[in-house]
């Protein structure tokens, strides 16, 4: 008796907590449905309407918004920050976890400690650097100061996963005649792909959510959704159900992929924990 | 012998940190031998296989596979197989795929074919034919083993290093095992390294044993040398189950042993000075039970004393008598044990070829045995 009372106060705080998390996404989408002119009424009875998508979606407002754009923009950036990443952060990640060398440890944490900086701290000599260098605005740019955020995430989280990795794998191949470079491709790699696939989501998100390096570091060209999402709110009038529905669309991606790799990612978090 | 050896190592030395693994080991290994290395736990087997693989790099001294050093040589080029006590079986591949590795790689690439036949000579030798489809993680521990074993076999090598590769193996698949590992043609061709701490293991398999210890080679020798002229009371210990007796005692001044306690004398067949600390040992299966029979090879030597326990070991019993303050125990067939209750007196007789003399052993230092 006493269990099940414990249990259904349990279930109850969830759905408290349910309902406190999901209510801004609700109200996100009720936004999104209003027209224009009942924007501001607090009453949920209002004639729904896909106007909002339909303009996001389309050419843009009477600003000329170009949102698509915005969007494609974020999906090549995030995606490249995340493919540069990987490429170097996973032979760096392997390096860190099977060798020691003078200097290895204060490297790792210099990498960690561009995580725990806030991104405003190295805002401004960025933003003089990227005028100099002719990067303001663009993709490379863009790509190259994500790194910040998504190269750290991967090389600390893929050096754990090759840290569990037995060394004596990769021994076993370089005695079976390979190098040590097809020990890594052929051995170690595949043995971390759950890994790759949890990291490489986790990574995108960030780099798709980035809201102050594009805020500062671009202007129309290479502009993302987070910035692009609020030039709806400019001009005389703000107009807060293009940028809800602005929002929920650049949410599509990230949930998209989510749920394709879902099979890995649960695999992959508790990798680490279970030594077979 | 003739031309140079397999395996040379010269003054080896390799430490972790603060921990030394090999402290100036040497080993040296003929072309063709079956080579035992025998050794506790933490002794130093598996630094030493993996120094000689390529897969550790020594700090001090030299490795020589045929004579040509192998300094800066990397394992891939070594020529050398190894079986891993942690098998080190790609987890994400089948069995077949596993034992097919060496072959498909640049070094030892065989044609799919002639690979698939070899994998299946050698997974029928080691009877796991039956499971090349599974994956390495759904097979037993044994049966990884033996997959390990095979990934070893399958290849020609310039040597075998095999770490303890019977170890998981249950009681009767191991003493199986170990009586067809040395008839498979691969092993009785290559020379082989073998590891293991089981000293049953490298008594039956061993052309050459070499008794480890703190990362030195303590002794080397036949099967016959190592038993009958042990270095030191931690090479006579390794071998023989119930262990050698060692009692305490010192020398008189007619060279005779005078047990610790006083309890009783032998002479001794080795000169040594009078007053020194020593141990007589003598092995458990070396003990008669009554009175000397006079079994050739002169008057045997009679000791009296009380049984302490008797303990059935299948078709022999284990007998341990008191002398004095000390026990002895010898291995008898079961049938002259029957009817000794504890506390009866019982009479013993050695015969003194049998017997060896060790200095006392002094704090992490086993004492060396004396000879003339």
């Amino acid at each position: 008796m006493r269990r099940r009372l414990l249990c259904a106060a349990a279930d109850l705080a969830l759905i408290a907590y349910f309902v406190f998390a999901l209510f801004p996404v609700a109200w996100m989408v009720v936004l999104s449905l209003k027209p224009t002119n009942e924007l501001f009424s607090t009453y949920f009875s209002f004639t729904p309407t896909l106007d909002s998508y339909r303009t996001v979606l389309g050419a843009g407002d009477d600003q000329g918004v170009p949102f698509l754009r915005f969007f494609v923009n974020s999906l090549v950036v995030s995606l490249g920050a995340v493919a540069l990443s990987l490429v170097i952060g996973l032979p760096a990640a392997y390096a860190a976890a099977r060798w020691r060398f003078r200097g290895s440890e204060n490297l790792m944490f210099t990498l960690l400690s561009f995580r725990f900086a806030p991104e405003l701290t190295v805002i401004i000599p960025l933003f003089v650097l990227y005028q100099q260098l002719g990067l303001f605005d663009s993709y490379v740019g863009m790509v190259w100061v994500l790194q910040l955020v998504t190269l750290p995430l991967i090389v600390w989280i893929m050096r754990s996963y090759f840290s569990d990795l037995s060394p004596e794998l990769e021994q076993a191949a370089l005695l079976d005649g390979y190098t040590r470079k097809q020990a890594f491709f052929r051995v170690a790699l595949p043995l971390v792909k759950p890994g790759i696939a949890a990291v490489s989501l986790l990574a995108f998100i960030f780099a798709w959510n980035n809201f102050v390096f594009p805020l500062i570091l671009t202007s129309s060209n290479a502009q993302t959704v987070t910035v692009g999402a609020l030039s709806f709110l400019g001009g005389d009038r703000p107009k807060y159900n293009l940028t809800a529905a602005a929002a929920l669309v650049s949410v599509v991606p990230p949930l998209l992929l989510a749920l394709t790799i879902q099979r890995y990612l649960v695999r992959g978090l508790s990798f680490g924990a279970v030594k077979s | 012998m003739t031309g140079p050896a397999a395996i040379t190592l010269r003054g080896v030395g390799k430490r972790y940190g603060k921990n030394t693994a090999l402290d100036g080991l040497d080993l040296e290994v003929a072309e063709g031998e079956f080579f035992c290395l025998l050794g506790p736990s933490g002794a130093g087997k598996t630094t030493t296989l993996k120094t000689i693989a390529g897969l550790e790099q020594p700090q001090a001294g030299t490795v020589e596979l045929g004579g040509a050093d192998m300094a800066g040589v990397e394992p891939y080029d070594r020529g050398v197989a190894m079986c891993f006590e942690s098998y080190a079986l790609y987890p994400h591949r089948t069995a077949y795929d596993n034992l097919a590795s060496p072959l498909r790689s640049p070094r030892h690439r065989l044609p799919a074919h002639e690979a698939r036949e070899r994998i299946g000579e050698i997974a029928e030798l080691l009877g796991i034919g039956a499971l090349l489809d599974r994956q390495v993680g759904r097979l037993s521990n044994g049966q990884r083993q033996r997959v390990a074993l095979g990934r070893v076999l399958v290849r020609p090598a310039r040597a075998f290093l095999l770490d303890e590769p019977l170890s998981h193996l249950d009681a009767k698949l191991r003493q199986a095992m170990r009586a067809e590992l040395r008839a498979i043609g691969a092993v009785r061709r290559t020379t082989t390294l073998y590891v293991t701490h089981d000293s049953v293991e490298a008594l039956a398999l061993g052309d050459r044993i070499g008794v480890i210890r703190d990362g030195r080679m303590v002794q080397t020798g036949t099967r016959e040398e190592l038993w009958h002229r042990p270095c030191d009371t931690f090479v006579a210990r390794s071998f023989g189950r119930p262990r050698i007796n060692l009692l305490p005692g010192t020398v008189t001044p007619e060279g005779h042993f005078r047990s610790s306690d006083g309890a009783y004398e032998l002479p001794l067949a080795v000169p040594a000075p009078p007053g020194t600390a020593v141990q007589l040992g003598v092995r458990p299966r070396d003990i008669g039970l009554g009175a000397p029979a006079g079994t050739g090879g002169g008057p045997a030597l009679e000791l009296t004393g009380a049984v302490h326990v008797t303990e059935l070991l299948g078709r022999a019993t284990e007998v341990t008598v008191r002398i004095g303050g000390q026990r002895l125990s010898l291995v008898v067939p079961r049938a002259e044990a029957a009817g000794l209750s504890p506390d009866r007196p019982v009479r013993l007789s050695v015969a003194p070829e049998s017997l060896l003399l060790f200095e006392a052993d002094r704090p992490a230092r086993p004492g060396r045995r004396i000879s003339t």
